[in-house]
C-alpha cells in the first residue's frame, strides 16, 4: 500500500487514542478534585497531568507566572490550539487523517468519526465552562469507543488495519508509561505497607485513569498495593492497557504487515520485548522504576522512528 | 471555412435563434405526442402519477446526498464548495439506430484525431500539405514542443475522451467539443445509472436498455494493454490533483472500482528513468499513470517549475519508453476550439472518408472577415476561449450585456488566436420533473472513448440538463444537472 496512506492510517488511530486517554486522565483528575484531600494543594493535584502529556515546558510559555490551576490545566489539555497535543487538535488530526485515508476504512468508520469531529468542533470553538468538562470527555470515550468498535468489525484485516493498529498501540504503551512514571514517582510508595487511605484513591486514581480499576480489584484482594499495580500495568497480557498487552498487540500487526528486509523495526520491536522479558514487578522497583520506564519510553520512541523509515519514508535506495 | 454553412442549413441556424420554441424535443413530436420510443415511459410516467414520482425524486437527491456524490465549484464567494449532483429522474432515451451513427462518428473521429496528433508531433504532413494552416498550430497554447519525436506505447495519444454532442433544431447530432486533455463524467454516467435503476425499476421493463457499468473494467483493460512491461503485471495508478480538485471524487471512483492506487504526485518518485510508486514495502515500479493532472502541472522539470502536483522526471520516464501515461502530453492541441473547425478536413485527410458527425460552423477570429462578421453580431453568437472549458471564459450573446460584448470585442481584438465564436444553436430538449411539474430543458450528451487494442464506446454517456429554464448553458459549475442516459439494444 502506499506509504502516505500507511501513515495516515497510524495517525488517524494515534491521535484519536492520545484524545482518549487525554480525556481520561482529565476526566479522573475532575471526578477525584470533587472532595479534598488533606494536604495536597491544587497544583500538586493538577501539575502532573501536564507532565504525563509532556505540557509542562508549554505551560510555562503560556502562563509565565506558572500558576497552575484546575482551569488553565482543563483548557490546556482541551482545547488550546497553543497545545498541539490538545484534545481538539487530536481529533482534527485523526479525522484530516481518515479523509486522506477515506477509501481504506469503511464507511462507517468515516462517516462516524466524521460526524464525531463536526461535533466536537462545534463544542470546543467556544471556551469549555469546567462543568461542562465532563460530559465532553464521556462524549469523547463514547464516540472512540464506537470508531474502535467499528474498525473492530467492519475493516478489512490486511496491512490497512495493521497500521491503524499500531497508531493505536503505540500510543497507548506510551501513555501507560508515562501515567505509571508521573503518578509512581509522585506517591513514592512504601512497600512494606498496604496503602493507607490516600494511597488508596491515588492509587485508585491511578487505575481509574487505565480503566483497570474494576479490574485490578477482582485480581487483587489484598488491597491496593503499589507493587501489584505495577505488575498488573506492565505486566498483565489481558489488561489492554498494560504494556506488555500493547507491546504483544504491536507484534502482531507487524506481523500482517511484514517487516521490512534490513529494515529497522525488527529490532526496534525485539528491543521493546526485551525489555519486558521475564521480569518481576519487585525487580523492576528494585532496579528503579523511573529509570525502567524512561528506558521504556526511549525504546518506544526508537520504534516510532523505525516505523518511519521503514514504512512511511519510502526508501529510495530500492530503485535500480 | 464558414460560407459553405451560411449557403446551407447554417445560415437558418442563425436566422433561429430568437425562442427556444424552435430547438429539437427529445420527446415530444412537433403533435406534443410523445415520439415513439417514449410511449412506453410515458405510460409509465402516467400510470406512476404525481404523488409517487415526487418521492422518487426525493429518495434520488437523498441517496446522492447520503453517498457523498458530489462536485467541487470555483466560484469567488464560494471556493471549494462541495455540491451534491443535481440529477433528473427521467431518463434520456436513444435509440439503436442513432447510437450506431453515433459510435461510428466517434470512432472515425478519435481515430483521425489520433492520427493528427502523431503527424502533427513527428513529421507534420498535414501541414506542409496546407491543409491546416501552420500557424494555427504554431500559436496555440496547447502545442506541446517538448514532447516532439516522441513515440508514445502503441503510437496512441489520446486514449480516454467524453466528446460533447448535441442535437441542432432538425434533431441531427453534432460535435460541440472534443474533450481529448482529461475528461471527467464517466463516474457519475454510472452513478445515474446505479440510482435510476433504484429508484425506478419499473421503467426499465419495456425497454432493452445497455449496460455502462463494464466502463471501469474497459478501462482497466486498455490501461494495462499500454503497459511497457506487458499487461499480466502491469501496475497502474490514477493521478490525481488531490482532494481539492472538482472531480476528485471521479478520481477515487475510478481507482476503486478498478482497484488500483489512487496516487498523488508526492507518492511517486522517479529514479532512473523509471517511475515508483512510494509503499509500506518499499519502491514498486509503475507502468501506466492515468493521470487527471493536466500537461502544464505533469513534470515540474518540463513544465511548469512551481508545480507540486506532478512527479519530476515523468516525461523522461515517458521519452524513454519506461511508462504509459494516460492522456499522452500534448493531446490539447487537437481540441484546441480554433482546431475543432478543421476537423472534418483532419478526417478526410487522414482516412480518406466523409465525417460521420458534423461539427458546428466555426468562425475563426484571425481571419478578419470572420472576425468583422461576428464583432456585428455578437449578441446572436457564442464566444469561447479556445483554451478553455467547463463553460468558463465564454459569452453567451443573447444572454449577453453590452458591457460584457465590449469586453469580449476587446479581448478578441488583443488577442484573435485565443478566440472563436459559433452561432447560438438551440440545443434540443428534453422533459424533466421539476418541482412536481413535467418541463422542457435543453440538454447535451457526452458519451465516453476508450483506445486501447481498439476504440470503445460504452453505450451510454452523461445527458447534462440545462436545469434554469431557457438556458442553453449545461455545465455543472454553470448550474447544469444530468439525467441517466438509456442506448437501446433494438
Amino acid at each position: 500500500m502506499l506509504s502516505r496512506i500507511a501513515e495516515s492510517l497510524y495517525w488517524m488511530t494515534r491521535h484519536l487514542e492520545r484524545a482518549d486517554n487525554t480525556a481520561r486522565v482529565l476526566d479522573i483528575n475532575v471526578v477525584h478534585m470533587l472532595e479534598s484531600d488533606e494536604g495536597v494543594t491544587e497544583e500538586a493535584q493538577w501539575r502532573p497531568l501536564l507532565t504525563i502529556v509532556g505540557a509542562d515546558e508549554g505551560f510555562e510559555d503560556i502562563y509565565p507566572d506558572g500558576r497552575v490551576t484546575v482551569q488553565r490545566v482543563i483548557h490546556l489539555l482541551t482545547q488550546d490550539p497553543n497545545n498541539p497535543g490538545c484534545i481538539h487538535t487530536s481529533l482534527r488530526l485523526a479525522r484530516e487523517n481518515a479523509r486522506a485515508a477515506r477509501d481504506r476504512i469503511s464507511n462507517a468508520m468515516w462517516e462516524t468519526l466524521n460526524e464525531f469531529w463536526l461535533a466536537a468542533d462545534r463544542s470546543l470553538r467556544v471556551k469549555l465552562p469546567p462543568w461542562q468538562a465532563a460530559e465532553l470527555y464521556a462524549f469523547v470515550h463514547r464516540e472512540v469507543a464506537t470508531f474502535q468498535g467499528l474498525t473492530q468489525s467492519t475493516m478489512m484485516r490486511g496491512q490497512e488495519h495493521g497500521f491503524a493498529v499500531l497508531g493505536s498501540l503505540h500510543e497507548r504503551a506510551d501513555m501507560t508509561a508515562r501515567i505509571l512514571d508521573v503518578r509512581y514517582h509522585l506517591l513514592l510508595p512504601d512497600l512494606s505497607l498496604v496503602g493507607s487511605p490516600l494511597d488508596y484513591y491515588q492509587w485508585g486514581a491511578l487505575l481509574k485513569s487505565l480503566s483497570g480499576f474494576d479490574a485490578y480489584r477482582r485480581r487483587y484482594q489484598n488491597g491496593i498495593r503499589p507493587i501489584d499495580v505495577v505488575e498488573f500495568v506492565m505486566l498483565n497480557p489481558d489488561f489492554p492497557r498494560s504494556l506488555i498487552y500493547c507491546v504483544n498487540g504491536l507484534e502482531r500487526a507487524l506481523a500482517r504487515i511484514g517487516y521490512r528486509p534490513n529494515g529497522e523495526t525488527e529490532g526496534a520491536m525485539q528491543a521493546l520485548r526485551e525489555q519486558l522479558r521475564d521480569i518481576q514487578a519487585g525487580e523492576i522497583i528494585e532496579r528503579g522504576l523511573h529509570e525502567y520506564l524512561d528506558d521504556l519510553l526511549e525504546r518506544l520512541a526508537d520504534f516510532g522512528a523505525a516505523l518511519q523509515t521503514d514504512y512511511f519514508d519510502a526508501y529510495l535506495g530500492d530503485a535500480s | 471555412m464558414l460560407k459553405q454553412f451560411q449557403s446551407g442549413g447554417g445560415g437558418q441556424l442563425l436566422d433561429r435563434s430568437e425562442g427556444p420554441v424552435m430547438a429539437f424535443h427529445e420527446f415530444y413530436r412537433d403533435d406534443f405526442r410523445p415520439r415513439e420510443h417514449y410511449l412506453p415511459m410515458w405510460e409509465h410516467i402516467q400510470r406512476a402519477g404525481q404523488q409517487s414520482l415526487a418521492s422518487k425524486a426525493r429518495d434520488a437527491q437523498l441517496a446522492l446526498h447520503n453517498e457523498g456524490v458530489t462536485f467541487t465549484l470555483y466560484a469567488d464567494e464560494e471556493a471549494g464548495v462541495e455540491r451534491v449532483w443535481p440529477f433528473d429522474i427521467l431518463p434520456r432515451i436513444i435509440t439503436a439506430h442513432e447510437w450506431a451513427q453515433i459510435e461510428a462518428g466517434l470512432k472515425q473521429r478519435i481515430r483521425a484525431l489520433n492520427l493528427f496528433l502523431k503527424d502533427i508531433y513527428h513529421g507534420q504532413r498535414i501541414l506542409k500539405d496546407g491543409v491546416v494552416p501552420p500557424e494555427l498550430i504554431y500559436r496555440g497554447k496547447d502545442l506541446c514542443r517538448e514532447i516532439m519525436d516522441i513515440d508514445p506505447p502503441h503510437d496512441i495519444y489520446i486514449h480516454i475522451s467524453g466528446v460533447d454532442l448535441i442535437r441542432d433544431e432538425e434533431g441531427r447530432y453534432l460535435v460541440l467539443e472534443d474533450n481529448l486533455r482529461t475528461p471527467s463524467g464517466v463516474s457519475y454516467m454510472i452513478e445515474n445509472r446505479i440510482i435510476e435503476r433504484r429508484i425506478l425499476p419499473e421503467f426499465f421493463s419495456s425497454y432493452r436498455v445497455r449496460r455502462v457499468e463494464h466502463y471501469p473494467d474497459l478501462l482497466l483493460q486498455a490501461l494495462r494493454y499500454l503497459s511497457p512491461r506487458g499487461p499480466a503485471d502491469a501496475v497502474v495508478v490514477v493521478l490525481t490533483p488531490g482532494v481539492f480538485n472538482s472531480a476528485y471524487f471521479e478520481h477515487s471512483f475510478l481507482a476503486r472500482e478498478m482497484g488500483v492506487e489512487l496516487a498523488e504526485g508526492r507518492d511517486l518518485v522517479c529514479r532512473n528513468d523509471k517511475v515508483y510508486l512510494k509503499t509500506t514495502l518499499g519502491l514498486r515500479q509503475v507502468d501506466v499513470v492515468y493521470r487527471r493532472v493536466d500537461d502544464e502541472y505533469l513534470d515540474p522539470l518540463v513544465f511548469r517549475a512551481d508545480s507540486v502536483l506532478g512527479v519530476a522526471g515523468l516525461i523522461n520516464a515517458w521519452r524513454a519508453g519506461n511508462v504509459a501515461l494516460v492522456n499522452a502530453p500534448g493531446t490539447g492541441i487537437a481540441d484546441d476550439k480554433a482546431v475543432y473547425a478543421y476537423v472534418p478536413e483532419i478526417i478526410r485527410y487522414y482516412l480518406g472518408e466523409t465525417p460521420i458527425l458534423p461539427s458546428v460552423p466555426t468562425y475563426q477570429m484571425t481571419d478578419h472577415q470572420d472576425r468583422a462578421y461576428v464583432l456585428d453580431n455578437m449578441e446572436r453568437m457564442v464566444i469561447k476561449s479556445v483554451a478553455e472549458s467547463g463553460g468558463y471564459g465564454m459569452l453567451m450573446g443573447p444572454a449577453s450585456t453590452p458591457a460584457q460584448r465590449a469586453d469580449f470585442a476587446q479581448r478578441i481584438n488583443a488577442d484573435p488566436r485565443n478566440y472563436i465564436a459559433q452561432p447560438v444553436i438551440q440545443i434540443s430538449r428534453h422533459i424533466c420533473y421539476l418541482d412536481g411539474e413535467l418541463e422542457s430543458r435543453h440538454l447535451d450528451f457526452r458519451p465516453f472513448c476508450i483506445h486501447g487494442s481498439e476504440i470503445d464506446v460504452v453505450p451510454g454517456g452523461l445527458t447534462r440538463v440545462a436545469m434554469t429554464k431557457g438556458s442553453l448553458v449545461v455545465n455543472s459549475s454553470q448550474g447544469g444537472g444530468s439525467k441517466d442516459t438509456w442506448v437501446l439494444a433494438d
